[in-house]
């Protein structure tokens, strides 16, 4: 018998692979060897933390950690099953009790990530017939989760309400439900979405509201309540979808809302619906982020602290720190490369901060983003400033 | 691999703003006698002399041109290396006719694009020869530039072309706009599609991961943008749509597989053919027959035109006909980077303030996917 090949199944892989090195648009993933602290090991150099989005340092606090082992130790490893049939554990609940507590919303839903809150409950939420109005620097999540609706879709421009109430205007009239979705801190610049004259136009025009408040949860609003506490409209915006990978120090997505939000939720959520739920250990270790929130202010306060500090001095150093108001404070430089030469020089003098460059940004304003960690002293921010300055100078930035 | 770069100057485009003339096309004796100094020349010039700044290394590119004012003297003087002269004027005034014979020569030298200096005339002359064979930048230099194959200055020029050898920023469609020379000098303006060629486009990108982004191609853009009409089409069944001149409506039509008219307006009605072509008169016959229309259109040239004075078939009556809520408009991204306001000018006032009592139009760029442009309507 001959065999004939009709097609290389396989070659794809290589060549697309390939094609990503040439480019240089390949991740070169960085092995962090002593887990996410201030101060990590990565790739075997001790470096200063300025990328990831542990805030609060919580991943590393005392109660935290005991409350993981804890939970694990009682509860085993794992769930067992999908949360719908027989994985949810009591754990499970009382998180969503006291998350609904912390935000003071009627109630919670615990996601297995904010990828899956978003791409999961977006889909559900509208339909044919309906429009979804985005801001135009949305997370990736959120426009995956829009990819799958049925629903039309328009852009409004970044944090512009003039042009958001254009948009409704034309939706009003052809529409039948209407649902407007920003990021609540804007993760390229660390802007935050008008979120009182979002919900305000919302009611105008009977339009829902979704803020995905990954950035803003555990870092603004009164200790941390996030993007309705920092604007005092606790309860008022429909959906608040966060997560408890960044600030919390954990993993996991949530979204607070309205008993009727929840039950509706759940119920249709396809990634709630057909994952497996969390393991006991990291319940356990967000209930007790919850509690460390809701009693400790001082990680709040000294992550604030530390970015008034390091914003102010980079500012007097004559570094554009661009539009941010919060822990995340970009480094505008201008050029890609300059952007990208900036951030290796800084690894190498011991501070791991990324680039982001075009088309995340646009081509003149490429950028080092710093993200803010309270567990950072002063002397480790000095120590920052420090290379920054002699960087900045010998790149010609200042 | 270097590149091979074509590049042709119209050395007496823009004699005629300086002397009050609205373009060199059939005056240039006039131009002359008013004592107008050649000044594509010095555009070129600083054009190339901001490339040379920009690029740390041009050595290595080929530069194709013509002798003379034509092409070397300004690459020479802007300090540009392996010059290569493929076309020699005969006389000393240089004329249309030298601009197209050049042309001809470019296109046997395996170009990676053709740079040229000038103005909507210019570019209508190197059009007629080199059509979509080759991607074209043009360096503004005449009276009025209106055509989408021009920088908006010449240092934007001169990042434009650093960009596209440095593979980042890619081809697409972009319009050649006739004006009617005549008319604009006796204070009318008159405006219309004259062809579509290739040039340097934006890319559009799209986000496949958290920091990581795809370029998608105009024709993919294109696709998603003929897949939402071929929606609308369906869901308005029993509706006449008028199909607008212009690159992206005609890919629309041919992805489609209905016929279409690039430079005119054809009328489709349930997927087929109804009006080829059509003027005032016709359209308005067929809007009897069939009470409810749609009109798709899409920003045309460089002022990002939707309804101007040249789309004279699209009347006042017509559009009060049909509507403006009736209006789709589509743009693919890359276009609306650099069309941030759409115009109207309707040439009727009372109507003229609808469109600004509106604003704004809903732009289409993608599978029943829009955003917000905003409106101008004066005339400039
Ligand atoms: C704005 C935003 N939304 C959602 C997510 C996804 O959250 P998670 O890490 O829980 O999947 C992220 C994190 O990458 C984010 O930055």
């Amino acid at each position: 018998m001959t065999q004939i090949t009709k097609r290389n199944a396989n070659k794809f892989l290589k060549n697309e692979y390939d094609e990503l090195v040439k480019n240089h648009f390949e991740w070169n993933i960085r092995v962090l060897e002593s887990g996410s602290k201030p101060h990590s090991i990565v790739n075997g150099k001790e470096v200063i933390m300025m990328c990831s989005n542990n805030y609060l340092n919580l991943s590393n606090h005392p109660r935290l950690i005991q409350g993981a082992i804890e939970a694990a130790k009682k509860y085993g490893a794992g769930s067992g099953s999908v949360r719908a049939i027989a994985g949810t554990l009591k754990l499970h609940m009382e998180v969503e009790k006291r998350l609904a507590r912390f935000k003071r919303t009627e109630s919670a839903l615990i996601y297995q990530t904010g990828f899956a809150a978003n791409s999961g409950l977006i889909p559900q939420l509208v339909g044919d017939g309906d429009i979804v109005i985005s801001d135009e620097l949305n997370h990736g999540s959120i426009i995956d989760g829009v990819r799958l609706t049925k629903a039309d879709r328009a852009i409004f421009k970044h944090r512009d309400m003039g042009d958001l109430e254009r948009v409704l205007k034309d939706a009003d009239r052809k529409y039948r439900r209407i649902l407007i979705i920003t990021d609540g801190v804007f993760s390229m610049d660390g802007d935050i979405a008008p979120m009182d004259k979002i919900v305000k136009l919302a009611n105008e025009f009977g339009a829902m509201t979704y803020v995905d408040d990954a950035h803003g949860e555990g870092v603004i609003g009164e200790d941390g309540r996030g993007i309705g506490s920092h604007f005092r409209i606790e309860g008022k915006i429909d959906v608040e979808m966060g997560t408890f990978s960044k600030a919390f120090g954990v993993v996991g997505g949530l979204i607070a809302g309205s008993q009727d939000l929840i039950n509706f939720a759940y119920n249709k959520s396809r990634t709630w619906l057909l994952s497996g739920s969390h393991p006991p250990a990291v319940s356990g270790a967000q209930l007790a982020a919850i509690d460390v929130l809701e009693t400790e202010s001082e990680h709040v306060k000294r992550l604030w602290d530390n970015t008034k500090y390091f914003k102010n001095e980079l500012n007097s150093l004559g570094f554009n720190t661009g539009e941010s108001e919060t822990p995340i404070t970009p480094v505008i430089v201008g050029d890609s490369s300059k952007a990208k030469d900036l951030s290796n020089r800084l690894f190498d003098e011991g501070v791991f901060a990324l680039p982001i460059v075009f088309p995340m940004v646009a081509r003149d304003k490429a950028r080092i983003r710093t993200m803010m960690n309270a567990g950072l002293t002063k002397n480790d921010l000095d120590f920052a400033l420090d290379k920054f300055e002699k960087l900045g100078k010998e790149l010609s930035i200042i | 691999m270097s590149e091979k770069i074509g590049f042709i100057i119209n050395p007496i485009a823009g004699m005629g703003g300086r002397v009050g003339l609205k373009g060199t096309d059939g005056v240039l004796d006039k131009a002359l006698q008013l004592g107008a100094h050649p000044v594509a020349c010095q555009k070129a010039e600083e054009m190339f002399r901001e490339f040379s700044t920009l690029s740390k290394n041009h050595n290595n590119l080929l530069w194709v041109t013509c002798s003379g004012v034509m092409g070397r003297t300004v690459l020479e003087a802007a300090g540009m290396k392996n010059i290569q002269i493929v076309y020699s004027p005969s006389g000393d005034t240089t004329t249309a006719h030298d601009t197209q014979t050049a042309c001809k020569r470019f296109l046997d030298q395996h170009l990676d694009l053709l740079v040229f200096c000038g103005g909507d005339g210019t570019a209508r002359d190197i059009y007629t020869i080199i059509d979509k064979k080759l991607p074209l930048l043009g360096i503004p230099a005449g009276v009025k530039m209106h055509s989408g194959v021009f920088g908006i200055n010449t240092y934007a020029t001169a990042k434009m072309l650093l960009e596209f050898i440095n593979k980042r920023l890619t081809i697409g469609d972009v319009e050649i706009m006739d004006l009617d020379e005549e008319l604009y000098r006796k204070g009318e303006w008159k405006v219309r599609l004259f062809g579509v060629a290739r040039g340097i486009i934006e890319p559009t990108y799209i986000q496949v991961g958290k920091a990581c982004f795809e370029s998608v191609s105009d024709e993919e853009v294109k696709d998603e943008l003929a897949e939402h009409v071929k929606d609308e089409l369906e869901k308005y069944k029993d509706w006449l749509f008028l199909f607008c001149s212009g690159g992206t409506i005609d890919s629309i039509a041919k992805k489609l597989h209905i016929e279409h008219t690039l430079l005119g307006i054809d009328a489709i009605y349930q997927k087929q053919l109804v009006g080829r072509d059509l003027n005032e008169e016709q359209i308005l016959a067929l809007l009897k027959k069939y009470p409810k229309a749609k009109i798709l259109l899409s920003p045309i040239g460089a002022q990002g035109f939707i309804v101007g004075r040249g789309n004279l078939q699209l009347s006042p009556t017509v559009i009060k006909k049909i509507g403006i809520d009736n209006f789709i408009v589509v743009a693919t991204p890359s276009k609306l980077i650099h069309t941030p306001l759409l115009r109207v000018d309707t040439g009727d006032k009372k109507l003229n303030r609808l469109f600004v009592k509106q604003g704004y139009f809903m732009v289409v760029i993608g599978y029943r996917l829009s955003r917000v442009v905003r409106l101008q309507t004066n005339s400039f």
